[in-house]
């Protein structure tokens, strides 16, 4: 018993040494051809143009962000964009955890067809998704507007389609992110709480979230990129009202096509800096064991 | 009587895991349930725990009705075969889980933490994550943590399945002695009968969904019910009409005893001390015998040469069944 006390500590996993080491591949021709194309690659399709944004965005100093940022219009713009996003976020991760939970620990008639449709999102174009919303709910000739402008809601060409059409957009992001981290920690922590005592609530809010926090907090991040960045399904509802439904990415547009090109390249620069700070953050708040 | 467990059935589709399962656990023994996997002793512990739903059949644990009670409110521990530790959470947080469910007082949690850390000897991890302890380790926290509630029953469903030879057995002598200290109602399940027999009061041996027999490890082994019960806990033999240990067969090189019947050495093989034959009798049986080196010498025993067979006075025999080959 003794020396099982003192404890080799974790005899399961090789030391960390020894992973590491993979087999040493000797360098061929063939090595640093297949390095070049890759390099290049990228450098051509992602590197050079998005570099290029970023110099264009400070051909003149910040003068063109604080330009930006002196036009109410814009300030607008870049709200109603975060005020979207944020939505976008909070109603995808609530129901993502939902119906991740539903795919991995529920059998049902249709859960085949339900996972194909979570997939629908992500191969259908944008501009479709913003034409479905407008047939179900514009407020003239939808199926459901009218009902609901009686009511006095007006979904299309207002926040509440905006918020929808991002939402649909960025639906499967958060369930492929969450369904394999589900499928890998299993029930058994649960069953275990449970036969410690706790209910159903105690179970979710102390083993089971816990679990999938960081499959969450990347669900998260790839949600908000996601729905900072969409277009073509706002483009369709949003109406495009100067300072009241036009988000920043419709406004990139707008500037590029007015020959504002210093502020569409701006404004694009502070949508990519969301995104990029975003994962950064994550990376560094996360623990480093994490796998 | 501390878990009473009747009429009860279980199907996963058409597969029968449990046919009408009647069994009693006694209050402070250590019970175990063997048999082959496969053999519904797991889902049975889990029906007592009330992780799984029986289709039809009873359940009481300690009088309390429980058939329809959730697992939360069963007061039952349950230690998993793969340890089902709370990755996210310190060992001393893992063993406070149903104390803190409970809403126990601090110093009270943390006092009795102490306590049983010190019992499962982790006192000295209790604010290390459960990743940094081997699974030997990993399984005493597990304990730990289900003895943390004072449960009625302590359910253990194989245990030790996970763990390396060396250290199951170092675990199983512990299981033992920590049981002899805590004195709760304990079931494990085991499909290992080296196990069973070693720790167990008493042993309920299932087979193919049903209860085989009941009784203590000497019971067990000395008065099988049937042929399966005797062929589980050791190997088995036949001679003649009965079953029977190859160990419990005299051997002679000739003739001298009543009824013994005349074969021949077909196959020899030693191994240490003890020397295994295998004997064609003339009734066309194949024998197992198993005879000590002292004794293969001195009848100078080896393939070809002609012995006779008959059952040792004492011996544990039963008939021979139809099904059993």
């Amino acid at each position: 018993m003794a020396d099982t006390l003192i404890a080799p500590v974790a005899d399961e996993a090789p030391p960390v040494e020894e992973r590491r080491r993979s087999p040493r591949v000797r360098k061929t021709p063939v090595t640093y051809l297949l390095r070049f194309i890759v390099t290049a690659y990228l450098f051509f399709l992602v590197a050079w143009p998005v570099s290029l944004v970023v110099t264009n965005t400070f051909d003149n100093g910040w003068e063109s962000i604080r330009s930006l940022l002196e036009d109410p219009d814009m300030v607008v713009a870049l709200q109603l964009s975060a005020y979207v996003a944020v939505w976008s976020v909070l109603i995808n991760t609530v129901f993502g955890v939902g119906m991740s939970l539903l795919l991995v620990r529920y059998e049902f008639p249709g859960k085949r067809a339900l996972n194909a449709l979570l997939d629908l999102p992500l191969s259908v174009s944008p501009i479709v998704v913003g034409l479905a919303l407008v047939l179900v709910y514009g407020g003239r000739n939808g199926w459901f507007g009218p009902t609901l402008a009686g009511w006095g809601i007006d979904v299309i060409f207002s926040t509440p389609g905006i918020i929808m059409a991002t939402t649909f957009v960025a639906l499967p992001l958060m369930i492929r992110e969450l369904v394999p981290v589900l499928e890998e920690i299993g029930i058994e922590q649960e069953q275990a709480a449970e036969s410690l005592g706790a209910n159903g609530l105690q179970r979710f809010w102390r083993i089971t979230l816990p679990s999938i926090k960081w499959g969450i907090t990347y669900g998260v991040v790839l949600t908000l990129a996601r729905s900072l960045g969409e277009f073509g399904a706002v483009k369709v509802v949003s109406g495009n009202v100067l300072g009241q439904t036009r988000t920043a990415t419709l406004a990139v547009e707008e500037k590029y096509l007015n020959f504002d090109q210093q502020g569409a390249y701006a404004t694009a620069f502070l949508l990519a800096m969301v995104s990029v700070a975003c994962i950064v953050i994550v990376g560094i708040i996360r623990p480093k064991n994490h796998n | 009587m501390s878990i009473e467990v009747s009429g009860l059935n279980k199907k996963f589709g058409d597969f029968v895991a449990l046919d009408d399962v009647n069994v009693t656990i006694p209050t402070g023994q250590l019970t175990a349930l063997l048999g082959p996997s496969g053999g519904g002793k797991s889902t049975l512990l889990r029906i007592i725990a009330g992780l799984e739903k029986a289709d039809t059949g009873s359940v009481s644990i300690e009088g309390v009705e429980a058939t329809h009670l959730p697992a939360q409110k069963r007061n039952v521990g349950f230690v998993f075969q793969h340890y089902a530790v709370f990755k996210h959470m310190t060992v001393a947080k893992n063993v406070a889980f149903g104390l803190e469910i409970r809403k126990r007082p601090k110093d009270e949690i943390e006092h009795r933490v102490q306590e049983l850390l010190k019992l499962v000897h982790l006192s000295q991890f209790a604010h290390r994550l459960p990743s940094q302890l081997s699974g030997g380790q990993r399984q005493r926290m597990a304990l730990a943590r289900a003895l943390a509630v004072e449960p009625s029953v302590l359910l253990l469903d194989e245990p030790f399945g996970a763990l390396d030879a060396k250290v199951r057995k170092e675990l199983r002598d512990w299981l033992r002695r920590l049981h002899d200290d805590v004195h709760v109602t304990t079931v494990f399940v085991t499909h290992d009968q080296e196990e069973a027999m070693e720790v167990a009061d008493e042993i309920v041996v299932i087979n193919e969904g049903r209860v085989e027999q009941v009784g203590s490890p000497d019971q067990l082994y000395d008065e099988p019910a049937n042929d399966f019960v005797m062929s589980f806990l050791g190997e088995v033999t036949h001679l003649g009409g009965i079953s029977l240990r190859p160990h419990d067969i005299e051997l002679e090189a000739s003739p001298q005893l009543a009824g013994s019947v005349e074969g021949t050495v077909s196959r020899m093989v030693r191994i240490g001390f003890e020397v295994r034959l295998t004997v064609l009798t003339v009734d066309g049986d194949e024998v197992s015998v198993v005879v000590t080196r002292a004794h293969a010498r001195s009848h100078g025993l080896q393939e070809g040469s002609t012995v006779w067979l008959t059952p040792a006075a004492g011996a544990t025999v039963v008939p021979r069944m139809a099904a059993a080959v």
